[in-house]
Parts: C-alpha cells; structure tokens; sequence
C-alpha cells in the first residue's frame, strides 16, 4: 500500500505535464496557412487561409447533416450545422493548427496546416 | 447469482444511467468534446470497491449501452465504450494497490485512461492522428473530476460500510 503523498505527487506530477503540453499546445503559432477539411479520413479540400480575399462560406454534406464552413482570411469555423451536440460551432473561429474543429457525428474535421508542417512538425 | 445481488447491480446500473442521463442535459462549460464531468464514474469507482471487478464491468457496459441509446448519439457510445473499458482496466489494476481511504487515486486514473481511450477510439474514427492534441487538455480536466468523483464514491462507500450496506465481493 502507497501512501496518500506518493499518490498526490504522482498525480500531480502528471496533472503539471499535462498542463504544460496543453499550454504547449494551445499556445498560437502564426504563420498558418492552409485549412485542411478531412470527411471521414479523406481530405475533400483545400484552402489557403492566407489568400482568402473576401469572407465566404460553403456547405458540407454527410448522410442527410450539413456543416456550413465559414471562410475568412487567416481564420475558419464551423457556422451551423444540424448535428446533435453543435460542438464543432461552439469551438468558433480556429486560426493555429493547434486544435482541428472536430464534428465527430459528421466525421468531418478542419485542421489547418502551416508550410512547416502542422501538428505531425510539432510534436516531432 | 442470487436476488439480492441482482437487485443491487440493477440498482447501482439505474443510478449511473440517471446521473448520465442528468448530467448529459447540461451544456458543456467548455467547448472541446469529452470534458464533462463524469459523475457516473463515481459508480464505477464504488462498484470496484464494493463488489467485483466483473459486477463493475456489467454496470458500466450496461450504462454506457443505456446511455448512448437514450442519448440518441452512436457516436458517444463508442466513445464511452472504449473510455470505458480502459477506465475498468486501470482500475482492475489499482484495486488491489489501494486502501479505502484512496479511492480518490482510483477515480483519477480512471479519469486518465478513460480520456486515453476516448481519443484513441476518436482517432480511429476519424483517422485524425492531430486529435491526440486534445488529450493533454482532456487529461488536466479529467484529473480534477476523477478526484472529485473518487472522492464521492469513497464517501459513499465510508457511509456504506458503517451502515453495513455495501454487499461485499462476489470473488
């Protein structure tokens, strides 16, 4: 039997590295220029954030839902979509590759990549 | 098995199912899909204590199964699922490592690797290996309900065992 302290220190230690990836991770990176838009594993398309002149949206099916993506320069979101939690549009504007915009209902995820390239550059 | 030992797992089965059910119908505080509270895992956390590990894991799988279909979200099933079945495993584990006044680590590492499990079945569903950068987020609020929902189910259990209600092991 361990004591309580060896667990508090144990799960604190755990509980201070996670924390300090998690900032790690949400700590904005500039330079981000391409959105990424994955249905099901597959990339259906391409956009480069940096040259998005004038904002736009465009609409995504996937078995009967929808997703309206919202385009503007140097950011993308998820405007509305008909999925059961609405997750993906109250994540709001993503503008790092730091966290993806996941609908998981939809199977669809918008990551955006950087020319240095994205998460897979970071974490190696 | 006899009656009143099905009867107790029925009972602790509709419990977690009400606390899923309530705690589902509260809008996530922060909007990153996984963080939640959990409160169902403090049946999870007394169950392993009070009884055995294969009751605990009839409980859990009968709540997830319940819940994801009264939810209405395929999805979420297989996610709960495979968070689920870690979550039992880690604390499979613990169980004997840990005395009565610890149930708390129990929760936490339930937390942990019930995070772990949701991120790799939302990997392999959406064959997005970048998801894995929710985990450390997912990880520090996992941490801190775990603890509290341990601490509840150890409670619970302390007020249990004084009253002499808590069954005992089928092993």
């Amino acid at each position: 039997m361990k004591s309580q302290k060896f667990w508090l220190f144990l799960i604190g230690a755990i509980l201070l590295v996670s924390a300090a990836a998690g900032a790690l991770v949400f700590r904005g990176r500039a330079g981000e220029s391409s959105a990424l838009i994955y249905q099901d594993g597959e990339c259906i398309r391409t956009i480069a954030l940096s040259s998005v002149d004038a904002p736009y949206s465009f609409t995504v099916e996937w078995e009967g839902g929808y997703n309206v993506v919202e385009v503007e320069r140097g950011r993308i979101r998820v405007a509305a979509a008909d999925c059961p939690d609405q997750v993906c549009v109250r994540q709001g504007w993503i503008s790092t590759s730091a966290v993806p915009v996941a609908c998981l209902p939809h199977r669809l995820v918008i990551q955006l990549e950087s020319a240095a390239g994205g998460v897979d550059g970071m974490a190696g | 098995m006899n009656v009143k030992k099905l009867t107790r797992l029925a009972l602790l089965t509709t419990i977690a199912l009400i606390i899923f059910m309530v705690e589902a119908q509260i809008p996530p505080p922060i909007p990153i899909p996984g963080i939640k509270l959990g409160l169902a895992n403090i049946v999870t956390v007394y169950a392993m204590f009070a009884l055995s590990p294969g009751e605990t894991l009839a409980i859990l799988v009968c709540r997830v199964f319940l819940g994801g279909v009264f939810a209405g979200q395929l999805m979420t099933l297989f996610y709960s699922m495979g968070g689920g079945l870690l979550c039992w495993l880690a604390m499979l584990l613990l169980r004997r490592l840990l005395t009565k006044k610890q149930l708390w680590v129990a929760g936490v590492f339930g937390a942990i690797f019930h995070n772990i499990g949701q991120i790799l079945v939302a990997i392999a569903l959406t064959r997005t290996p970048g998801l894995i950068a929710y985990l450390p987020v997912l990880l520090v609020s996992g941490i801190l309900t775990g603890a509290f929902t341990g601490l509840c189910a150890q409670f619970l259990l302390a007020r249990l065992d004084k009253i002499g209600q808590n069954g005992g092991p089928a092993d």
